[in-house]
């Protein structure tokens, strides 16, 4: 479903990505961990299409298909989705409104007909039992006075809402408190399926006890330096990062 | 230098002595004199220019290359009729039409008002209710201490008389559409418009000021309006005038103990539109919440100019003002709130907020706050900004397309101004025409 080959990304002529190979197979989920700096949400950022990103080298296909060459609603209606570590506040743009501006303007790209407001209203609805998201906070402005647990709920919501075939959560665990983070992950393994991929994007294993991921990606200075599956995860846990950077550099 | 300034005034002064028609009211004394003693004002009132801090980013030089003429008679209604559209949105309203300063009875409908309310032409107010006028009439305008105010008022006509008696509600909103048709030469159209709400009144009043095309001409309104003892108006302006036209309006506000004036104006149109609110609290306990949106495009300067004056203890006042500038659009905004020695536990905050959607567009915003009293809460506050790179990518990164996030985001913007109003089917139409409007602004930077 998704190939990243080679991929170098700089910011700024700064170089952060140096050489990333990644290949995500239908309904896998791939944790992708590493230290601060190490490119984590450059990769989330240059996948979903956001601006301010050099691509000096590599390519990344899609279902085969040159996903750089896509503006980020070119690839939003592809059936990518980005979970934001830091979801913006949309002040005066109702939440409602512009999920339904969004959910219509994805089915229009992948050709489906719009939902009317009562078919829109239901889907919502049930969705945001899902992710215990107040109904209240459907009526609001866009996060606006969210707390951090209610906009990643609210980012949840979204996916759940939009069904993409290729989720990205960039930290979507980060500031969240336990309850919180079991309510999250139980809407993201809701929403595994055989023909949806995962890629989740973290500093810590905690996360990944809740969603059990397939293959564990470590990243360091721009490159993923090993693989393995959960366990690597674990040994992350008790060694931290140190042993594992110094490996990659020697 | 003066030669300049005497040809700016002999403007002022043949725009008086060339108006066609009958003025009204002739036999009224105090009417007559009012109109003498602006006329006699236009001789030694200052002429605007650039160097006065109320008119510093506002050229007049270019209204005044124009040669206006106040048009003779009423315009026909049939014709105003026919040409139709004037009328959307449609609800439930009473309806006075007013056309090139005259208002038109046949176009109009106030059928079914309840006892105790006058709406309808001052013209006819001037005969069938001299007295209750001569009492309001330039109590809350100072007729002589602006020129503009000075012309509206040497040539007194025609325009609307809302009076309410106390305690009278008025079941809908009152909308009085102001519409200004080009003919050969250029009107000079000044309706000039009285509101009284005794004690207790309460009544909405919908003003729209349009005109079509590309019509050249000059509105210059005044409006006095005074609201008595725990009287409320809520009153929405839209002013959507022609491309080429030339707007002023001048409002004078006076409010007694406990009254609520909730006041939104949406500037659209016009190629040089420039609104002054003058608002004054006579008593304790009253409220004033103005706000105003506007969008300002190529070929276009849009002014707002407010003067709050708190002179009592224990008044309220709210300034909010937003607005989106695009192409080379120029925007000013100049916000004054005066809070007197004596007028403790005012409170007041004013904010003036824009959002430049083009390098070219500019605006010129000036609050001020003047605080003579030392136990008030008062603040203001005033940005310049651009849409948001990281808003953007949001709502792209959710299939929303680039001019549509951009639509959503400056209405999102603009949300608070016009969910103010609460004529629902004006609120959707100022949704829809701002939504139009920027629209027009995405087509031209494309």
């Amino acid at each position: 479903m998704l190939s990243i080959k080679n991929l170098h990304v700089s910011i700024e002529d700064k170089a952060i990505l140096k050489g990333l190979n990644l290949e995500i197979a239908a309904g896998e989920v791939h944790a992708v961990m590493g230290p601060n700096g190490s490119g984590k949400s450059t990769l989330s950022h240059v996948l979903a299409g956001r601006e301010g990103y050099e691509i000096t080298d590599g390519e990344v296909l899609f279902n085969g298909e040159d996903l750089l060459s896509l503006e980020p609603e070119q690839r939003a209606r592809l059936g990518i989705f980005l979970g934001m570590q830091y979801p913006v506040e949309l002040p005066g743009v109702n939440n409602m409104t512009f999920m339904r501006e969004s959910l219509n303007a994805v089915r229009r790209g992948r050709g489906e007909a719009e939902l009317d407001a009562v078919a829109f209203m239901k889907r919502v609805r049930e969705k945001a039992k899902l992710v215990e998201l107040d109904d209240r906070l459907l009526k609001r402005s866009v996060n606006a006075g969210f707390s951090g647990g209610e906009k990643k709920r609210n980012e949840i919501l979204q996916m759940a809402m939009l069904e993409p075939q290729l989720a990205i959560l960039d930290e979507t665990d980060s500031g969240l408190d336990i309850d919180a983070l079991r309510v999250i992950s139980g809407g993201v393994n809701a929403l595994r399926s055989p023909d949806r991929s995962i890629i989740l994007i973290t500093h810590y294993q905690r996360l990944l006890d809740y969603i059990q991921p397939d293959f564990v990606h470590v990243l360091v200075d721009g490159r993923i330096v090993r693989s393995g599956d959960k366990q690597l995860a674990l040994e992350l846990e008790k060694k931290g990062y140190g042993w594992i950077e110094e490996e990659a550099a020697a | 230098m003066s030669t300049t300034v005497e040809a700016q005034r002999a403007w002022f002064e043949q725009a008086i002595d060339q108006a066609q028609g009958d003025l009204p009211g002739q036999d009224l004394e105090w009417l007559q004199q009012t109109r003498a003693h602006a006329r006699r004002a236009i001789g030694t009132l200052p002429v605007p220019n650039r160097k006065s801090e109320e008119w510093r980013y506002t050229a007049i030089e270019g209204l005044l290359k124009n040669s206006f003429q106040t048009p003779a008679g009423e315009a026909d209604a049939a014709r105003v009729l026919e040409a139709g559209g004037w009328l959307e949105p449609d609800y439930p309203a009473y309806r006075v039409m007013i056309v090139n300063g005259r208002c038109i009875a046949d176009a109009s409908q106030t059928a079914g008002l309840p006892e105790g309310a006058t709406v309808g032409s001052l013209r006819t107010a001037l005969a069938t209710d001299p007295e209750l006028l001569g009492t309001w009439f330039g109590q809350a305008a100072a007729h002589t201490d602006h020129l503009f105010t000075a012309l509206n008022t040497a040539l007194i006509n025609d325009g609307i008389f809302l009076h309410l008696e106390p305690g009278v509600v008025l079941d809908r909103p009152v909308e009085v559409v102001y519409l200004s048709l080009g003919q050969e030469q250029a009107p000079l159209t000044q309706p000039r418009n009285l509101v009284v709400l005794e004690n207790g009144a309460s009544a909405t009043l919908v003003e729209r000021f349009i005109g079509p095309g590309d019509a050249l001409y000059f509105h210059n309104g005044v409006t006095e309006l005074a609201l008595r003892d725990g009287a409320v108006l809520k009153h929405y302006r839209v002013q959507d005038e022609s491309r080429n036209a030339y707007h002023l309006s001048s409002l004078y506000l006076t409010q007694d103990r406990n009254s609520l004036y909730q006041g939104t104006t949406l500037a659209f149109g016009g190629a040089w539109a420039r609104t002054d609110y003058q608002a004054v609290f006579k008593e304790e306990g009253a409220r004033c919440e103005l706000g105003g949106l506007y969008t300002v495009g190529d070929r276009q300067l849009t002014d707002f100019h407010l003067d709050v004056r708190h002179n009592v203890p224990d008044c309220s006042s709210r300034e909010q003002f937003k607005g989106i500038l695009y192409g080379k659009g120029r925007g000013v905004f100049d916000g004054r709130i005066l809070v007197e020695k004596q007028a403790q536990h005012s409170d007041a905050h004013l904010s003036n907020d824009n959002l430049l959607l083009t390098e070219n567009g500019e605006i010129d915003t000036k609050p001020q706050l003047e605080i003579y009293a030392d136990d008030v809460k008062c603040s203001h506050g005033t940005t310049v900004g651009q849409i948001d790179p990281q808003q953007m990518f949001y709502l792209r990164s959710r299939g929303i397309d680039a001019d549509a996030a951009r639509r959503m985001l400056c209405l999102g913007f603009a949300g608070e101004v016009i969910d103010a109003i609460e004529v629902p089917e004006l609120r959707e139409y100022a949704s829809q025409r701002l939504v139009a409007t920027l629209n027009q602004s995405i087509q031209a930077a494309e």
